[in-house]
C-alpha cells in the first residue's frame, strides 16, 4: 500500500510542474485525455441484457442439430413425421409407432449419429388425443456430446415393438411404462409388472386412475392376513372448480409449441 | 341425405396378438386350461381356505366376467394380463392374501332393500 501511495503522489507532482512550465503541453494533454475517453466510451459499449435470467440460446449448437435433424428425416422419409428443436435447444425427432425399431437402429448404428446411450424411457397421458399415450426416447451420443429425443404415440390397445434387442436398456424401461401406462411392448422378453404390488389394479399414471386407487389394503385380525379391498371414501367425490373467470396466464392458454420447426426436404415439395 | 346415414368406420389396427376370432378363443381356452391345471397346486401351495371345487368355481366366474367382449384386441390384452397373473402364482410371487382377494371373503354385500340400508344407517 505505502508503495503505491508514493509513486501517486510523485506523479501528481511531476504533472504539476510541467504543466506550470508549458502551456502548449497542457492543452496537449487535455486533447489527448478527451481522446482516450471517448475511445473507452465506445468499447464499453455492450448490448443491453433484457431477459439476463433467461437461458441463451447457442447458435451454432442450434444450427448443427438443425443440419442433423434434416439428415436423419431425408435418411428415415418413411417413419420421421417432424422435426424441431425445443426452446432449450434440444433436436426432437417426432415417428410413426412402426417406425421405433428402425429409427432408433438407426440412430445407434449410423456413423454420424453414434446414440449408443438409451439414458430413459418416458410416457405420456394425454386423454382427450385420439391417441393418447406418448412414448419418449432420450437418447445420449457420448461420441459427438449430443442428446436427441424420439417421440411416438400409441392409444391402450395398439402395441408398440420393443426396441430391447438395440438398446438393452431398454428391458426395465418399458417394463415401467407397461405398469404405469398399460402400454403393451410387443417382443418384450420378460414383460411383467416392475413397480405396483402383485394383484394391483390399474394403471396408476393414467389420468383417469383416481388419485386414492381403485382399492384398498389392510391387515385383518380376524383372517390373520392381509386383505384387499374395494375403495370406500367417506365423502363423494366432489370436482373442485379451480378456474378463475379471468384468465391469469393468457400467453400459456395451450402448451406451448416447439421453439422451431425444422422443414424437411418432403415438406418444402 | 348421404351424410346424415350413419356411417359404419372400420378403422384399420394393429394386433395385439390374435387376427381372428377364433385365434382369440383359443388362447383364452389356452389360459383357461392352463389355470385349471394349476388349481390342484395352487390349494396346496398357498394353504387357502378353500378346496379345488370351489377353486374351479371360481375360475369359471372370473372368465364368465367377460364373455361378450367385441373387440379382439381387449381379449387379447386380457389373456396377456391373465398369462402375467398366472405366472406370478406358479413362481409363488403372490402370497396368501393376493390368491385370496379373487374370493372377495372380508367383502360384505351392500344392502339392498330398504330395512337392511336403514338398519346399516345409509339413507
Amino acid at each position: 500500500m505505502n508503495i503505491v501511495h508514493h509513486y501517486s503522489t510523485h506523479f501528481h507532482w511531476f504533472q504539476l510542474e510541467t504543466s506550470r512550465k508549458e502551456n502548449s503541453r497542457v492543452t496537449l494533454r487535455l486533447v489527448c485525455r478527451n481522446a482516450v475517453r471517448s475511445l473507452t466510451a465506445e468499447v464499453q459499449e455492450v448490448p443491453k441484457e433484457t431477459r439476463p435470467t433467461v437461458r441463451k440460446s447457442n447458435a451454432i449448437a442450434r444450427g448443427q442439430l438443425k443440419d442433423f435433424g434434416k439428415y436423419a428425416a431425408e435418411c428415415l422419409p418413411k417413419y420421421v413425421q417432424k422435426v424441431q428443436i425445443t426452446a432449450g435447444d434440444e433436436l426432437e425427432l417426432l415417428i410413426v409407432p412402426e417406425g421405433v425399431v428402425p429409427v432408433l437402429q438407426f440412430l445407434k448404428d449410423n456413423h454420424n449419429a453414434q446414440f449408443a446411450n438409451l439414458v430413459d424411457i418416458a410416457g405420456m397421458d394425454v386423454p382427450n388425443r385420439p391417441y393418447r399415450f406418448e412414448i419418449i426416447y432420450n437418447l445420449l451420443s457420448l461420441r459427438y456430446n449430443s442428446r436427441i429425443r424420439v417421440k411416438t404415440y400409441t392409444d391402450e390397445l395398439t402395441p408398440i415393438e420393443s426396441c430391447n434387442d438395440i438398446y438393452k436398456a431398454a428391458n426395465w424401461y418399458e417394463r415401467e411404462i407397461w405398469d404405469m401406462y398399460g402400454v403393451f411392448f410387443s417382443n418384450h422378453p420378460d414383460l411383467r409388472r416392475i413397480l405396483t404390488d402383485y394383484g394391483f389394479e390399474g394403471h396408476p399414471f393414467r389420468k383417469d386412475f383416481p388419485l386414492s386407487g381403485y382399492v384398498e389394503v389392510r391387515y385383518d385380525d380376524e383372517k390373520k392376513r392381509v386383505v384387499v379391498e374395494p375403495l370406500e371414501l367417506a365423502q363423494e367425490f366432489r370436482k373442485f372448480d379451480l378456474s378463475a373467470p379471468w384468465e391469469q396466464f393468457p400467453n400459456f392458454r395451450r402448451a406451448l409449441p416447439a421453439s422451431e420447426t425444422v422443414e424437411t426436404e418432403e415438406k418444402k415439395k | 341425405m348421404a351424410s346424415q346415414t350413419v356411417k359404419r368406420a372400420i378403422k384399420e389396427v394393429k394386433p395385439i396378438l390374435s387376427l381372428d376370432r377364433e385365434e382369440a378363443r383359443l388362447r383364452v381356452l389356452n389360459l383357461y386350461k392352463a389355470w385349471f391345471r394349476q388349481i390342484p397346486y395352487i390349494v396346496k401351495q398357498y394353504d387357502i381356505p378353500r378346496n379345488e371345487e370351489q377353486c374351479r368355481r371360481k375360475l369359471r366366474e372370473e372368465f364368465t366376467k367377460y364373455d361378450n367382449i367385441p373387440d379382439i384386441r381387449v381379449i387379447d390384452m386380457l389373456v396377456i394380463k391373465g398369462q402375467m397373473e398366472l405366472k406370478e402364482i406358479v413362481n409363488v410371487w403372490k402370497q396368501k392374501g393376493h390368491v385370496m382377494t379373487y374370493f372377495k371373503d372380508t367383502i360384505e354385500p351392500k344392502p339392498q332393500d330398504f330395512l337392511s340400508k336403514f338398519l346399516n344407517g345409509k339413507e
